[in-house]
């Protein structure tokens, strides 16, 4: 009895909250002044039609490279973490194999129409980012998401690690290189505007950012997977 | 016309997704909960992005891709759920009268 009152209370109470906020919400009909000059300036000056990728990748293309450097730290604390790990005292290896079943036809099957998918997809949207929502941080997220079904559906699988390794330091060098080029060749660190802008709306324009984007897509698909397949119990 | 035919549809959509939730709550054991979120949500979502299509033609080519996406992964996705939890033995609902996988690991032999 005190239960439910309590549970009454606490559903009053969440929906009293909930009516507050909607009762209380008008639509902001315009931008504030920092968006506004945002959303001049992108497709002006750098030709993106997505003024989120184009300040990601331009303006705030500092941040993204500390994000991407903290994504790589964290892909090298788990490894350190757990690829030393040794086995619980008590646990044989065979133990180990005999637990983790063989996955079913009906998930491997699936596995396999839906993996190619979600490469494509993960490449649409890295592809476009300069033109509709998307970009390099999502289209790895969306690629990870790929290798993590492939580890799901093929136990036995192993990724190569130091071919990821070695794609993802390449990818990151890379977006290194082209943020010094835009400071020699034009206005500064990450500067879009060292390949021609091209023509607003198409696929090859908005100068460096559909390159960043790829470099970025690569070496977040890259890192993402290296730490699922930390993540993996190890055989040995 | 279109415009009413499409949230017609996507009413029914949201009606399966209610009765999804309903048997969430209701059935009795994880496998009868896990059937019931997955047929009701598989069908709700394909009648949602049904109605979408009829209220905007043009977005027609991927509202279908994404009713493909969801028609492969949600069956796929729920049948692994369930193996896995009929592999660390979560026990059925009293009233279960048939076992067909223990039957076939049966009739197999060894295989538990």
């Amino acid at each position: 009895m005190i239960q439910r009152l309590c549970v009454a209370v606490a559903i009053a109470s969440f929906g009293l909250v909930f009516a507050s906020l909607a009762v209380g919400y008008t639509e902001q009909n315009s931008l504030r002044p920092l968006a506004e000059s945002y959303v001049r300036l992108v497709p002006h000056e750098l030709g993106a039609p997505n003024v989120i990728t184009g300040i990601l990748l331009t303006y705030r293309g500092f941040d993204t490279l500390g994000e991407v450097a903290v994504l790589f730290m964290v892909a090298a604390s788990v490894g350190l973490l757990l690829g030393a790990r040794r086995r619980p005292r008590g646990t044989s290896t065979r133990d180990r194999a005999s637990e983790s079943r063989a996955s079913s036809e009906i998930v491997r099957t699936g596995a396999d129409i839906l993996v190619p998918l979600i490469c494509i997809f993960a490449a649409y949207i890295i592809m476009n980012g300069h033109l509709s929502a998307g970009g390099g941080f999502q289209g790895g997220a969306v690629i990870a998401s790929g290798v993590l079904l492939t580890l799901l559906a093929f136990p036995q699988y192993q990724p190569n690690l130091e071919f990821l390794s070695i794609t993802e330091s390449l990818a990151g060098a890379l977006f290194v290189l082209v943020g010094i080029a835009g400071l020699v060749m034009a206005g500064g660190f990450l500067d879009n505007r060292i390949l021609p802008l091209g023509q607003f709306g198409a696929f090859f324009s908005a100068g460096a950012i559909p390159l960043l984007s790829v470099l970025l897509g690569v070496k977040v698909g890259c890192e993402l997977s290296v730490i699922l397949e930390r993540f993996r119990p190890k055989k040995s | 016309m279109m415009e009413l035919i499409g949230s017609i549809l996507v009413l029914l959509g949201a009606i399966f997704h209610f009765s999804a939730g309903l048997g969430m709550l209701r059935m009795p054991d994880a496998y009868t909960r896990m059937q019931a979120g997955t047929k009701a949500s598989t069908l709700g979502n394909t009648l949602v992005l049904l109605g979408l299509a009829f209220y905007h033609p043009g977005w027609g080519l991927k509202l279908l891709i994404i009713v493909y996406f969801v028609l492969m992964t949600n069956p796929i996705s729920s049948h692994a759920l369930a193996r896995a939890a009929y592999g660390i033995r979560i026990p059925l609902a009293g009233k279960t009268g048939i076992d067909a996988l223990r039957d076939v690991r049966r009739k197999r032999g060894g295989r538990k």
